[in-house]
């Protein structure tokens, strides 16, 4: 099948069935590289992710239950091509799948680097979870676009302006450079300046894009929004290209990315690169984030805005009573109706020797996510470890999740406190029930 | 094994159910207070008709050990001698959002499509999705339906138009000129569904009936409902009419004794005794109309109120913060973002004190948010 048809049907895929065998080292590789081509990657791109998946293949040969094959699925995601490991933990000590399992636990053993080097060789990897014992270990790689110049020039459009909800590829490029033009690069999509990226982003879904256009069909804002989980939308914008129109464009824009969500399985909406522009009134103020962001760039206070879609029935959450005064305040701020039950930590006696974190790596953004995965006795040395790994490894911001429908992860408060976590925001609906967004404390 | 939701077709999958607010008891020790004020579903808030409470009174327990009439054999009796038609054009659901997927069923196969209003009552394009059907949604043009728009939408795997008439949640309504005209440009090639929940709070000549207009136009249908003027929405009691070809179709897919025994007497009861309710809910309406409107005004607040017994008004910050807010003050009302119109809420309108209540509650409101504007 030639390969421009791909994208004409649904994203294609190759499935392997792996038995956890270091012999098959070769197959797993070879498919991934020969994957990725078909699926649009160069052949750098495509060396990339086969090397990651000869690392994470290597990995699990190690760590992973014995008693199924490990599943390898190739997957074309329109811009790039993700490998993505299913597996059972088996009775192999979780520990292992730590991103930083190894770094100070077992120095000097360098076989255990395995995640660390594949996480250098990709755009994005991490682990997730989706059963007791199932979990899932993928790496991403990007196809490379050409980049291309913004454009700074002043645009004069001609009001009334009008919705455009499916832009044709080239309306978006156009639109992205404009925006590229008007607003700094932490403030809008990396891809924005490779527009043919863009494009394709929003061709096979990965984003969601809503056009203003003026009545020569000229572009005249922009407004862009992805899936984040199953309930939540976050979006970048509102851009507008005539500061003559900035009012009427973004609220044109707002108004017309919330009905798009309005009647969807889409709960909330939160910023992601929210811009000067958003309408007031709009949306709910969360607090900020201090971004350093990566080197050589300055920090930013980052603000987050929240919309919640629908009516809220109110909710219980689980934390460590040390946090009641920051959601008290959070909450009552908000106009959330909130139980608060006080989660204390498990007795360690009742706790595993090791607890399970999963890592989310953004490198473009310089930004780790953390998420507990399991509770453990070695949660505290695990976290400490594991922030250490990740400054190593060149990324200077680290956020922790909390799902507040869960005690565990509510009480584990003090431990990361004593880490150099502090929570920063509440983001509501944004988990089981709501998430407590901590992050590393800034030490400069 | 596949996983439950690999067994699930895609647009189900996709599609997100409604979610009912939950009981009262549990949201008041929630936000904390002790009483609450439903004005967001617009219910009639004077309760049902003299007659039909009387037979509500009535109902012995022991009858609910019987199936009731399978196809609700009286109460379509007592319609058909109202609206002067065989009882064979009736079909009565539980509520009139049964009937929508019963006419959905009924006309629709892969590949046809719904036409309807972008803003409006969410169940014909709610439906219509579950089912795999394309719907058109057609802006509203100066709150109201756009008749040339929704003809222009039309092609030949159109199966149903859906008119609310009144619209909910805008209250605007098309006059018998404009329902011709769109009816003529229809001319046969589509049902058109004609959703009268609230014809009865209209009263101007110029309103066309729907009843009337199927007998010129074999293609129309209507939907009305016991659940708002006539207080019964407990009850679940809908009905839809229309020519008797049309309507032994829809039966086809309608699932039997889904009308329970208690709603098919009541209903038939609030149908005798109509007049004096009726006169007396307007009223209701109008009075708690006169309050609001000129104090919406005086607050500087944008409203859109045409017919029926709700109100919407623009808020100044997001909907969903003004309900929680009002929440806290024991009033709930309905947020407009799954309508379509964020930044709006809708009010039912019911008597004076609730609605002194809620004025009072929304000035507090409105003076907590313009302090902590984003
Ligand atoms: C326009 C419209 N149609 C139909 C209904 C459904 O009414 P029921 O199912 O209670 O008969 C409603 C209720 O909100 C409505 O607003």
């Amino acid at each position: 099948m030639p390969a421009s048809t791909l994208s004409q049907h649904a994203p294609p895929q190759l499935v392997l069935e792996l038995p956890p065998e270091t012999a098959f080292l070769p197959s797993a590789a070879a498919a991934a590289e020969n994957a990725a081509q078909v699926f649009g990657l160069d052949s750098g791109g495509a060396l990339r992710l086969a090397l990651a998946v000869e690392e994470f293949f290597a990995y699990l040969c190690r760590h992973a239950g014995r008693e199924e094959p490990i599943r390898l699925t190739l997957s074309q995601g329109g811009t790039f091509t993700r490998a993505d490991f299913r597996f059972r933990a088996g009775e192999v000590s979780l520990r292992a799948l730590n991103f930083a399992a190894s770094v100070d636990l077992e120095a000097g053993e360098d076989l255990e680097l395995g995640l660390l080097v594949a996480a250098r060789t990709t755009d994005r990897c991490g682990l997730t979870r989706s059963g007791p014992d199932v979990f899932h270990l993928h790496a991403e790689v990007d196809r490379v676009y050409p980049e291309a110049e913004a454009i700074t020039t002043p645009q004069r459009l001609s009001p009334p302006l009008r919705l455009e909800p499916a832009p044709t590829a080239g309306t978006l490029q156009h639109a992205a450079l404009l925006a590229a033009g008007r607003y700094p690069a932490r403030l809008r999509p990396h891809s924005f300046t490779r527009p043919a990226r863009f494009a394709d982003m929003v061709a096979c879904g990965q984003y969601q894009a809503l056009l203003a256009l003026d009545t020569a069909d000229r572009p005249a804002g922009l407004l862009c929004w992805r899936a984040s989980g199953r309930r939540a939308v976050v979006f970048s914008g509102p851009y507008v290209f005539d500061p003559q129109l900035a009012q009427d464009t973004a609220r044109l824009l707002t108004e017309g990315f919330l009905a798009r969500v309005a009647r969807t399985e889409v709960l909330c909406a939160f910023s992601e690169r929210p811009t000067a522009d958003l309408p007031q009134g709009w949306f709910e103020s969360l607090g900020n984030l201090t971004l350093r962001g990566a080197e050589g760039s300055e920090s930013v206070e980052q603000p987050a805005f929240f919309r919640h879609l629908r009516e809220d029935a109110g909710a219980a959450v689980w934390a460590h009573p040390d946090l009641f005064p920051f959601l008290r305040r959070e909450y009552d701020r908000l106009a959330f109706s909130r139980d608060l039950l006080a989660a204390e930590p498990t007795p360690p006696a009742r706790l595993p020797e090791h607890s399970l974190l999963a890592t989310s790596l953004d490198r473009l953004r310089s930004l780790a996510i953390l998420r507990p995965l399991l509770d453990g006795r070695d949660i505290e040395a695990s976290l400490k470890a594991h922030v250490e790994a990740i400054h190593e490894q060149g990324t200077s911001d680290i956020l922790l999740h909390l799902d507040l429908s869960e005690p565990w992860q509510g009480a584990l408060f003090p431990a990361l406190s004593a880490c150099g976590f502090v929570p920063r925001l509440v983001l509501p609906h944004a988990g089981a029930s709501d998430m407590l967004v901590c992050q590393h404390a800034v030490h400069s | 094994m596949p996983s439950i939701a690999e067994l699930v077709p895609e647009h189900i999958r996709a599609f997100e159910a409604y979610t009912p607010s939950r009981p009262d008891p549990d949201l008041m020790r929630q936000y904390g207070v002790d009483h609450l004020h439903r004005l967001n579903n617009n219910e009639n808030a004077l309760g049902p008709p003299p007659n039909a409470r009387a037979v509500i009174e009535a109902f012995e327990s022991r009858r609910s050990a019987i199936y009731p009439s399978g196809d609700c054999y009286t109460l379509r009796t007592a319609l058909s001698e109202r609206f002067g038609k065989d009882p064979e054009r009736f079909l009565v659901g539980n509520g009139s959002c049964e009937v929508i997927a019963s006419v959905i069923k009924a006309f629709c196969e892969k590949g046809d499509n719904i036409i309807t209003a972008d803003k409006t009552f969410a169940v014909y394009e709610w439906v219509a999705e579950f089912s795999g059907f394309e719907a058109r949604l057609i802006p509203l043009n100066n709150w109201a339906f756009d008749p040339d728009a929704m003809l222009a939408a039309m092609d030949s795997r159109t199966k149903i138009l859906f008119v609310c008439n009144p619209n909910n949640p805008t209250g605007t309504w098309w006059d018998r000129d404009v329902m011709e005209r769109f009816l003529r440009g229809v001319a046969g090639r589509a049902i058109v569904v004609i959703d009268e929940a609230y014809c009865e709070y209209v009263d101007d000549e110029r309103f066309p009936d729907g009843m009337e207009l199927m007998e010129r136009h074999k293609n129309v249908v209507v939907f009305r409902t016991f659940s708002k003027m006539y207080a019964l929405a407990g009850l679940r009691v809908g009905y839809v009419c229309g020519q008797k070809e049309v309507v032994d179709y829809i039966r086809r897919t309608h699932i039997v004794y889904s009308v329970n025994s208690m709603g098919q007497p009541a209903a038939a009861a609030a149908l005798k005794d109509d007049a004096g309710h009726i006169a007396a809910t307007r009223l209701m309406v109008a009075e708690a109309k006169a309050l609001l409107l000129p104090a919406f005004d005086e607050l500087g607040l944008k409203y859109v109120s045409n017919a029926g017994n709700f109100v919407m008004v623009e808020t100044p910050v997001s909907d969903s913060l003004i309900y929680r807010h009002l929440m806290r003050r024991g009033i709930m009302v309905r947020t407009m973002t799954g309508f379509r119109f964020p930044n709006w809420i809708r009010v039912s309108m019911v008597q004076l004190p609730v609605m002194q209540e809620f004025l009072q509650a929304l000035r507090e409101v409105l003076g907590i948010v313009a302090g902590t504007r984003t």
